[in-house]
């Protein structure tokens, strides 16, 4: 069943008298419980459609459906809702609040998520138990990352949106996090979206739509996706 | 290049560039405006003292002073210049309660006037020199006609000319009024000719009437008046010598009595109205601007230090960058170490304006204290120690963006180019408690941040409890004057008219005329106490019409058994001691025991019962009658010099408080905008800081409200503890103030709930509006920019 709908969508910036269109009437589906990589080269436009599918941002024109909603409508509290309820962000450089323990970090999302799952039990399985207590800037990155994740499922939204998740970390790390996240994905049931330039990931999803220049220039259904450990990293 | 880099950068740091140059002119604007005042007020009124020859000494015998007298004073080694003086209250005949001080100085050289328009001085003119203020207040101009009451005879004349003297500066009545009130009091000269002939009309007229009660025919009065001397009486009317010297006090007295045979009572200008209260008014805008102002610009200078810390951290990516490219270090600094001296110079420039329109406000012909000084000319001037604080303003201003700069240079291109990084977090032992894991996690945020950014924290802080100081201060000024004012209307004051006497006025016949009046009266005349000059006020008051209170405000029924000693005086003994005085113009001493204190409002004064003066064989006069009576109902007697309205002196009181009400609306209006300028400079700070975390909650779902609802506690709390700090701070400040005052005015500290209420809800709307202001930002905070970059 498809749980997001992109129907000529449309993101123009306007930077004095100049304007750039990010993403060019792009048009796309996505069913839930799928593993989809966005991929392509910097400024195809790929986070672009990421931020807007995670109402971060309106598009120009065209309109994005998520649970039958159209989400371009929205106002500014009920996009926020949105985001508190529907989707959960893991960016390239954590966004964690630099003030606030692991726990705490996680804990915090039960203040706006009506469904949130227990923070404790989500730090557990991300392994980091013995950090509950710890500040962000006393972890290494890809623990950093963990808490990101931890906190992203915390919220139990139905999609998960990774900004280049690994894009900060080597390689080691990252297919350890890969790993994680797509394991954490699966066990909750989640539709999950990473967007990316690196083409190993690629191999893991059921689904690839590769942007180029604002525009969508492939979609392609994976049968048989690779498991992080058979993907030559 | 980099000129133009430095402009487009102070644009993109435009809030803060602009809050750092609002403040430095509000800090500098205020510490001058005020500074300004006082020195204003010496310089001015020093200058006008000069040019009108205003006496040092004033030597005063009931007795009179004869021209012998005056040369054996001139001959003093030291006596620069003296003459006979005389200045007394009269009524303006056929007017409703108006009156004018009439001075002649004999040979006019101590004591003068500058004519404003009309006739220069002549000492042999029939005509008056009226003060030009009460000229205007009473549409009077030159050629007009005025007629004096003069002890059952009149003075009449035509204006020759209008006038501003020195002795008069300060116009008043006499001790009890506050402020001048042009309409109903001024002043005017005659010249020496003119008083003589209306001495001489005076002995005419008592002569007749005595002759003719003893019934001698007119024919032979009238040809023994041709031959009446008259100088004895003259002599008498001259009751002072003004002069100036530079001689020491205790000198010039002694030089007096080794020329006259006698002791004379010599007062120096210092206890001459005019001078002391303007001196007063300088000591007083010294204590204020010593205080207040030096706080405003210290907060300023402060808030400079953490803003310019923070654009240079900011900076850090730029400055790399320069470095990289191959810039010296040097030039990097001279670079970045200009935004310092721009932020100064043009800081300090609009402070000097603010200043002279501050000072203007206060010291000037249309300002507040035009209502109090008459002088001619108004020439704002800057004290000479204000040129080193404005230089080193700007000084310490770029030493501080030279110094955040050269924090950032150390180390190589590389180094500099790496992103600032925030301090390791580490726990509190309060964050180790079990409350704090009961925290909302708001409060957790906001208390980690308060504690990572110490230094913003603290500025804030400052800022907040500058702001509650200068309302409390300027509000509780405003509160204990009114309170000093209510209590010399209620609690001393309750007489209608108050009726002064002429000097040596006949006891017998004023202490008949309080009794037909029903009243109560006093003695004020000066005494020597411990070598210094204070009042002696003796005082009969049955009736409670003029009041004796105590420390509490109490009414004190006088006792026979010995003095009271005014709060000011307190220190000379305690009860139960004796005290030893001698009145001026008397060889005797009297010991009298000290029972109590009491609080007298303007006068260093020692009181006591009329019937124990009457026992040490005190030799008074009465100089005040209070009585409850109309004024129409007070019968004109010669011994009469002048009646007042207790409300008129009370009006009078009045506009001394508006002029300082208009003082303290500054300060409060001047402690807003600083409040608001500080913290909201504070606050973008913060906010930019924290942008990347704000954008955060934003993605996870937080609304604006609630995101706003954290920035504008953060404030609330710093507020709450700013406010405890502050309320307590500018208690001590105003008690301080008050302490420095006391030479002055005995005031006794209050300060009413409005004051609290006001100072406390101003300080929390101030920053109430400013977390909004902060606030409504994060609406339009872009997530997607602000969480591009890498921490």
């Amino acid at each position: 069943m498809a749980i997001v709908k992109f129907d000529n969508v449309t993101k123009t910036y306007t930077t004095g008298e100049h304007e750039q269109k990010a993403l060019d009437n792009v048009s796309f589906t996505l069913d839930e419980g799928k593993f989809v990589v966005i991929l392509g080269p910097s400024g195809a436009g790929k986070s672009t459609l990421l931020n807007l599918l995670g109402g971060l941002d309106s598009p120009s024109a065209g309109t994005i459906t998520v649970n039958g909603k159209d989400i371009s409508k929205l106002t500014d509290n009920e996009l926020a809702d949105y985001r508190a309820e529907t989707v959960g962000f893991v960016f390239q450089f954590y966004n964690l609040i630099p003030t606030l323990t692991v726990y705490e970090n996680v804990e915090l999302v039960s203040e706006i998520s009506k469904n949130s799952l227990d923070a404790k039990k989500m730090i557990e399985e991300v392994g980091l138990s013995d950090h509950l207590h710890n500040f962000p800037s006393e972890l290494s990155g890809g623990e950093q990352q963990r808490v990101s994740i931890a906190r992203a499922l915390a919220k139990n939204p139905q999609i998960l949106l990774c900004d280049e998740p690994t894009g900060a970390l080597d390689s080691e790390t990252g297919v350890m996090i890969l790993k994680l996240l797509l394991g954490m994905a699966k066990s909750y049931g989640k539709t999950i979206v990473i967007v990316t330039h690196n083409q190993s990931i690629a191999k893991m999803a059921d689904i690839i739509i590769r942007v180029k220049n604002g525009k969508i220039r492939s979609v392609e259904e994976q049968d048989k996706p690779m498991s992080a450990d058979e993907v030559e990293w | 290049m980099l000129i133009r880099k430095l402009f487009r950068t102070a644009w993109s740091y435009k809030a803060q560039f602009i809050s750092m140059i609002i403040m430095i002119t509000l800090g500098m604007g205020i510490f001058l405006g005020f500074n300004m005042e006082w020195y204003t007020i010496e310089y001015d009124t020093s200058k006008f003292f000069s040019d009108t020859n205003y006496a040092d000494y004033r030597l005063y015998s009931t007795d009179g002073f004869t021209s012998d007298d005056l040369d054996k004073i001139q001959s003093i080694d030291g006596v620069k210049a003296s003459t006979r003086y005389i200045s007394v209250n009269l009524d303006i005949k056929d007017s409703e309660n108006k009156s004018l001080a009439l001075d002649v100085s004999e040979n006019y050289t101590v004591s003068t006037f500058i004519v404003t328009d009309g006739e220069k001085y002549d000492e042999n003119s029939d005509g008056f020199w009226l003060s030009d203020k009460f000229a205007a207040a009473n549409h009077i101009s030159v050629g007009d006609n005025l007629t004096l009451e003069f002890q059952g005879t009149e003075i009449s004349g035509k204006i020759a000319g209008l006038i501003k003297s020195g002795e008069h500066m300060i116009c008043v009545a006499d001790n009890n009024q506050l402020m001048p009130d042009y309409n109903t009091f001024g002043y005017a000269y005659i010249s020496p000719e003119k008083f003589k002939s209306v001495i001489r009309e005076k002995a005419e007229k008592t002569y007749a009437e005595t002759m003719k009660k003893l019934g001698v025919p007119e024919i032979i009065i009238e040809e023994k008046m041709k031959n009446l001397q008259y100088d004895e009486m003259l002599d008498k009317a001259y009751v002072q010598i003004n002069l100036i010297s530079d001689m020491e006090k205790e000198t010039l007295e002694d030089a007096v009595k080794e020329k006259l045979g006698r002791t004379i009572m010599v007062t120096s200008k210092n206890e001459h109205l005019v001078y002391k209260e303007a001196m007063g008014e300088a000591d007083e805008g010294k204590t204020m601007g010593s205080v207040l102002p030096v706080l405003f610009l210290a907060i300023a200078v402060l808030t400079m230090v953490t803003t310019m810390h923070r654009i240079a951290a900011k900076e850090k990516l730029q400055i790399g960058t320069l470095k990289a490219l191959g810039f010296k270090n040097r030039r990097i600094l001279r670079h970045y170490t200009s935004y310092g001296l721009f932020i100064g110079i043009v800081g300090t420039a609009l402070g000097t304006v603010l200043g002279f329109i501050v000072c203007g406000a206060i010291m000037s012909e249309d300002g507040m204290m035009g209502t109090y000084f008459d002088m001619p000319d108004w020439t704002s001037v800057i004290p000479v120690f204000c040129y080193p604080v404005m230089a080193g303003t700007i000084v310490f201003l770029t030493l501080i963006s030279f110094l955040s700069v050269h924090q950032q240079l150390k180390g190589t291109a590389a180094d500099t180019l790496r992103p600032y990084t925030p301090k390791k977090m580490k726990k509190t032992l309060f964050e180790r408690t079990k409350i704090w894991d009961k925290l909302h996690f708001g409060t957790k945020w906001n208390i980690r941040d308060l504690s990572r950014h110490k230094s913003r924290s603290a500025m804030t802080l400052f800022g907040i409890v500058g702001c509650m100081v200068l309302m409390v201060g300027g509000l509780g000024m405003r509160d204990t004057m009114a309170g000093f004012l209510e209590l010399l209307d209620k609690d001393i004051s309750n007489y209608s008219v108050k009726v002064n006497l002429v000097d040596n006025a006949d006891t017998i016949k004023a202490k008949s005329l309080a009794d037909e009046l029903k009243g109560d009266w006093e003695s004020l005349s000066g005494i020597s106490l411990d070598g210094e000059t204070v009042s002696l006020d003796i005082i009969h008051n049955p009736n409670a019409l003029m009041n004796v209170i105590d420390e509490n405000n109490a009414r004190i029924a006088l006792s026979d058994e010995g003095v009271y000693l005014c709060l000011r005086l307190k220190e000379k003994a305690q009860i139960g001691e004796n005290i030893s005085f001698s009145p001026y113009g008397s060889s005797k001493t009297y010991t009298v025991k000290v029972i109590g204190y009491n609080r007298s409002m303007m006068t260093e004064s020692v009181t006591m019962s009329d019937t124990l003066a009457d026992k040490l064989g005190i030799d008074y006069h009465i100089t005040s009658v209070y009585t409850d009576k109309n004024i129409g109902d007070i019968p004109s007697l010669n011994i009469i010099s002048g009646k007042q309205n207790q409300k008129q002196l009370m009006d009078t009181f009045n506009s001394f408080v508006s002029i300082m009400d208009s003082m303290v609306f500054i300060l409060v209006i001047a402690a807003v905008i600083l409040g608001i300028v500080v913290l909201y400079n504070l606050g973008i700070m913060s906010y930019v800081e924290r942008s990347r975390e704000l954008a955060t909650l934003k993605v996870l779902g937080f609304r604006n409200k609630n995101i706003g609802r954290l920035l504008i506690s953060q404030n609330i709390w710093l507020t709450v503890i700013g406010v405890i700090i502050g309320l307590p701070s500018g208690v001590g400040v105003l008690e301080w103030l008050l302490a420095a005052l006391a030479g002055e005015y005995e005031l006794k500290l209050m300060l009413g709930p409005m004051t609290y209420c006001v100072s406390v809800l101003l300080t929390f709307g101030v920053s109430l509006l400013v977390g909004m202001m902060v606030a409504r930002k994060n609406r339009k905070i872009d997530m997607v920019e602000a969480l591009k970059m890498s921490e």
